[in-house]
């Protein structure tokens, strides 16, 4: 029986039936991950956090306690998300020997809910990136082709994910680094609502537009676990009220009267013969099956990446400078007096990738360019915004390609900054705009490479997500495509 | 005079909440370093900030006190720079819209009175302590976090004594809301002075920011000395540049800290992790109705049912803390003009001998109300009382026990004390005579004959009755 | 269109506490000359009706209760300091005022 290659929610009835145990199912994901470790997907293992929790979950199911919605599951999360105990690094030189005091509110979700947490993710440094290849622990390698990169800048999930080395796993996703590394690698990637998850305890890139979602086998799979991570947080002024709905009961299996939005800017002749054919069948499918499509206008779409690149940054440069080398993080070796130490620790400590974006913040908030910048930028965020809301009044969901070309090779767009940024045309107005969306596999390319189609839905209607992206699904899996 | 001089202060006070502004870390002076502190208020990666309900309630209710009118959107920004004492490297602050505007204060200086203007006030957190040793600097984050209220004066005051009643009077009010202990010594209340002059008519002059004032008097010594020194450089041709400077009290000197080159920019942005706040009508509403009767609520009230002067009223509630013991002073002893003058008399001259603005009353208001009923029913005089209150102050001696142990009673026996006088007159006929002439003076050298006699226990009213009587 | 030259990209190294060599800055000049052309596209955007302060998405009214809650330890705080001493962070001299 090949457990590894099960999704979430399979897995979980073996587990109730008694079939396995958690700590033999933990084991088998520690020898996955030995066995794959030249995809480099995690920076860290707890195994022995891990096997405790393992135990503790088995005990308790033996007892017959009540058990949570993902009781003795491996799952992986990201390493910018704080566990205590355990390093986490953002995949940087800075915050190599950080171990964290404390544990984010969506880790600590996990673990009440019987999660055994048994890595942490490699990522683009400070989640800074689109490849994964910008880490201070070395590239992360696509399992679906290891020449390709999985994307970014949760490379590391979404590699740890499609390469079974877990079952699920917590990804952050600012400007689509949930989405394309699950578009790329083949798996389903959810970015929620902002303000769906908490973000406290998770090193902050850009505030205004960070999310924590998940990466996981299948859409099922995704609706399991953002019910155990969504939540308001006391802890997080940002984090929602909203109520939870059952996201698990929101896949009816019909998508009869769905009314699915086309928005020509996102289907502009840039888009990749491949995926476009790809997305055509799919969309083909929901039609045959009941559901309508409108046609609907995003006319300020074209300007979301520049938007998103002015707040972004704007934001990491000022988050960022809390590491200074005083509090934690690595400090240099030789210096003067304290504003060296700033000034060394800091050019020691990160990337270039890292150093470009804060330069750029910096500017865009210098006065002088503030209001031209940063402050016109949030008026575009907002013409945006309505543009989407707009749309949404006529139809319920908008389809389009989570990324207008495959996976790229290794080292292709690494020295080309600017052709990197354009990986994420399609995603990043879904977190200008505070929307949810998932990315789930619609096909593939010649050469094998995943094609990923993006579902968009209003904010806080993840159940539409879950409802579309589970019957397409199922769809591909009896070949109806 | 050449020039005036235009005074501008930034005052900070530290609130008394239970929790720091962003955190439920304890809001608490002293103790061993780090000891009350977590992810937030030390700035550790992913840590996020949660407001303080009461500080915004705090600092709505200074806004209130003087007359701001409250923002209906406040927001909060993120002020950024480099500092070891500063652990986001950014101060949480606000600038755009803070949540009182205008308001402002009336101020009585030498008789005049005048109305300083505030500009706003806003609601920010503290930053930690350094302390510097020999071989580094040392942070503690404990203060990290600590609400502040900034309030921000209009360029209205023309002199150091201005700028100290300004001062004085906010202090007065945030000790009568109660929001904060308002001590300058112990840091909880800090001022920055702006400071320009000008020949009359023209336009402002280019100002100077001073800092490191630890004391009202510290203020006025500065404002004094940058005043004359930036007169000394204009007289001698130069420009005032603009630049924050470092006071120094020991030396009564200014330093030169940074000019506005050297600054960092601030780079001010909305924090995206606080959502800006609506303060609604009805919640402002329901904190005016929260206010304590300020200063001059109960002045009136001292003029108009304890039938105090205006003057005497003005200067007992001037401080909420006297205005407070006062009152429970006269619970027990129900003699308000007396109660009054001694407080304003001997024990004003008391607190001032004492050297420390932010010394207070320390001796119990049952203990005092003690000592005003021996003296009141002249059961001791006013030298012994003088004496009594030195030697009780600071402790929980009961003065009454102390009479009775040392026998400090005042003899009030007319008839003993009518034939010492006798003796005295008998024996001091030159002073009879110039008694006997108007001159008033000398009823003080009977006064003091009297006293030799008795060992000082003589009532001095009694012993001006008698020799009145006798020299008939 | 905004232009950058090296004595602004110094500045902004200055203000970001980054050190870059004479060529590394250069090199920045160019790239982000780039850059900046591509986010001046926002200027096309007609902003004229849009009001900053309307209400926001996940506007939220309950601020925290002013109630104490447990501090960490000392041990935890000071735990991933790279210099400290006797509970606090070390530091050389540090000998301006802050703000």
């Amino acid at each position: 029986m090949d457990y590894l290659n099960m999704n979430l929610w399979q897995v979980r009835d073996k587990l109730n039936s008694g079939e396995i145990t958690s700590v033999e199912l933990t084991k088998k994901c520690f020898q996955r991950i030995k066995d794959t470790n030249d995809l480099n997907a995690l920076i860290s293992t707890c195994e022995e956090f891990a096997l405790a929790s393992a135990k503790k979950i088995d005990e308790a199911r033996a007892n017959g306690a009540k058990l949570g919605a993902l009781a003795g599951i491996p799952i992986v999360i990201k390493d910018n998300i704080n566990l205590t105990g355990t390093k986490t690094t953002c995949a940087s030189k800075f915050l190599a020997n950080f171990v964290s005091p404390y544990t984010a509110t969506c880790a600590q979700k996990l673990i009440d809910a019987g999660a055994v947490i048994i890595g942490k993710a490699n990522m683009d440094e400070f989640a800074m990136g689109s490849s994964n290849e910008t880490s201070a622990f070395g590239i992360v390698h696509n399992p679906v082709n290891p020449n390709y990169v999985p994307g970014g800048s949760s490379g590391g999930s979404a590699t740890s994910v499609a390469s079974n080395q877990c079952f699920g796993a917590l990804g952050t996703d600012t400007g689509g680094s949930i989405r394309e590394p699950s578009s790329f690698c083949g798996i389903v990637g959810l970015k929620p609502t902002y303000g769906r998850v908490s973000r406290y305890g998770v090193v902050a890139f850009a505030s205004s537009l960070d999310q924590v979602g998940n990466l996981t086998r299948s859409v099922r799979d995704s609706a399991i676990m953002l019910g155990v991570i969504a939540g308001e947080d006391k802890h997080d002024m940002t984090s929602s009220a909203k109520e939870i709905p059952d996201y698990e009961q929101a896949i009816t299996g019909s998508v009869k009267g769905l009314k699915i939005g086309i928005a020509k800017q996102f289907f502009n002749d840039k888009l990749n013969s491949e995926v476009r054919e790809s997305l055509d069948k799919a969309i083909q499918t929901y039609v045959d099956n009941g559901a309508e499509i409108v046609n609907i206008d995003l006319p300020s779409l074209d300007t979301a990446l520049a938007v998103y690149y002015i707040i972004s940054s704007a934001e990491a440069a000022s988050n960022l400078a809390r590491f200074d080398g005083v509090k934690y993080g690595v400090q240099a070796k030789n210096f003067n007096d304290i504003v060296d130490l700033y000034f060394k620790s800091r050019t020691q400590g990160f990337g270039k990738e890292v150093k470009r974006r804060i330069m750029l913040g910096n500017y865009v908030l210098s006065s002088g360019y503030f209001d031209a910048f940063y402050r016109k930028a949030k008026r575009v965020q907002k013409v945006i915004q309505k543009e989407f809301e707009q749309a949404f009044k006529k139809c319920d969901l908008i389809v389009c390609p989570t990324t207008a070309n495959p996976a790229f090779k290794i080292g292709e767009k690494s020295n080309d900054h600017l052709a990197m940024y354009l990986t994420d045309i399609f995603t990043v107005p879904i977190n200008i705009a505070g929307l949810p969306a998932m990315s789930i596999p619609c096909g593939k390319n010649k050469d094998g490479l995943p094609i990923g189609m993006q579902l968009i839905a209003p904010q806080w209607k993840e159940t539409t997500l879950f409802n579309a992206g589970d019957f397409l699904e199922q769809a591909i899996k009896e070949g109806l495509k | 005079m050449k020039y005036e001089t235009v005074i501008g202060l930034e005052v900070h006070s530290e609130l008394n909440t239970d929790t720091k502004c962003f955190c439920g870390c304890k809001n608490h002076f002293g103790g061993e370093p780090n000891t009350h502190c977590c992810p937030v208020c030390t700035g550790m990666p992913g840590a996020l900030p949660m407001l303080n309900k009461k500080a915004v309630e705090y600092a709505i209710k200074m806004g209130l006190a003087v007359g701001c009118s409250i923002n209906e959107y406040s927001a909060f920004e993120r002020k950024n720079y480099f500092y070891p004492d500063l652990p986001k490297a950014y101060q949480i602050s606000q600038m755009e819209h803070p949540l009182c505007m205008g308001g402002g204060v009336e101020i009585e200086v030498n008789g005049k009175k005048k109305f300083i203007r505030l500009n706003h006030i806003h609601l920010e957190e503290d930053a930690g302590k350094l302390i510097h040793t020999n071989n580094g600097t040392m942070i503690d984050y404990n203060r990290g976090g600590v609400p502040l209220i900034e309030m921000v004066s209009e360029p209205d005051m023309s002199s150091a004594d201005e700028a100290i009643a300004f001062l004085q009077k906010i202090r007065s009010i945030v000790l009568y809301l109660g929001i904060s202990e308002a001590k300058m010594q112990e840091g909880n209340l800090r001022c920055d002075v702006n400071v320009s002059i000008r020949k009359e008519g023209e336009p402002l002059g280019t100002r100077t920011e001073m800092k490191n004032m630890n004391s009202f008097r510290a203020v006025a010594r500065a404002i004094r000395s940058e005043s004359q020194r930036q007169a000394e450089e204009l007289d001698a041709g130069h420009k005032i540049v603009q630049e924050t400077r470092r006071w120094d009290d020991n030396a009564g000197k200014s330093y030169s800290m940074r000019t506005k080159e050297n600054a960092d920019d601030y780079r001010y942005f909305p924090d995206p992790d606080i959502i800006p706040i609506e303060v609604e009508k009805e919640y402002v509403e329901h904190i005016a109705t929260t206010l304590p009767k300020l200063a001059t609520e109960r002045a009136k009230e001292y003029v108009e049912k304890m039938g105090l002067s205006y003057n005497d009223a003005e200067l007992l509630t001037q401080d909420r803390k006297i205005a407070d013991y006062f009152e429970n002073v006269i619970k027990t002893f129900n003699q308000p003009k007396y109660v009054c003058n001694w407080i304003l008399g001997e024990v004003f001259k008391k607190l001032n001998s004492l050297d420390n603005e932010d010394a207070e009353i320390d001796i119990s208001p049952e203990n005092m109300a003690k000592l005003l009923q021996l003296y009141h029913s002249e059961t001791i005089g006013q030298a012994t009382a003088r004496q009594l209150l030195d030697e009780i102050w600071g402790t929980d001696k009961n003065p009454e026990i102390i009479v009775k142990e040392k026998g400090l009673a005042q003899n009030n026996d007319t008839a003993g004390l009518e034939e010492v006088l006798k003796k005295i007159i008998a024996d001091n006929p030159k002073a009879v005579q110039e008694l006997k002439a108007g001159n008033q003076k000398t009823m003080q050298f009977f006064v003091g004959q009297a006293m030799r006699a008795t060992s000082g226990k003589c009532n001095p009213k009694l012993v001006n009755e008698i020799v009145n009587k006798l020299i008939k | 269109m905004p232009k950058i030259d090296v004595n602004e990209a110094r500045k902004l190294a200055k203000l970001s506490r980054l050190e870059f060599n004479e060529d590394e800055l250069t090199n920045f000049v160019q790239e982000f000359d780039k850059t900046l052309e591509y986010m001046d596209t926002i200027k096309k955007v007609d902003t004229s009706n849009v009001d900053l302060h309307e209400k926001t998405i996940n506007a939220k009214k309950q601020l925290r209760e002013d109630a104490v809650q447990e501090s960490f330890t000392q041990e935890a705080i000071i735990a991933n300091a790279p210099q400290s001493e006797d509970g606090a962070f070390a530091v050389p001299i540090t000998v301006e005022e802050g703000e």
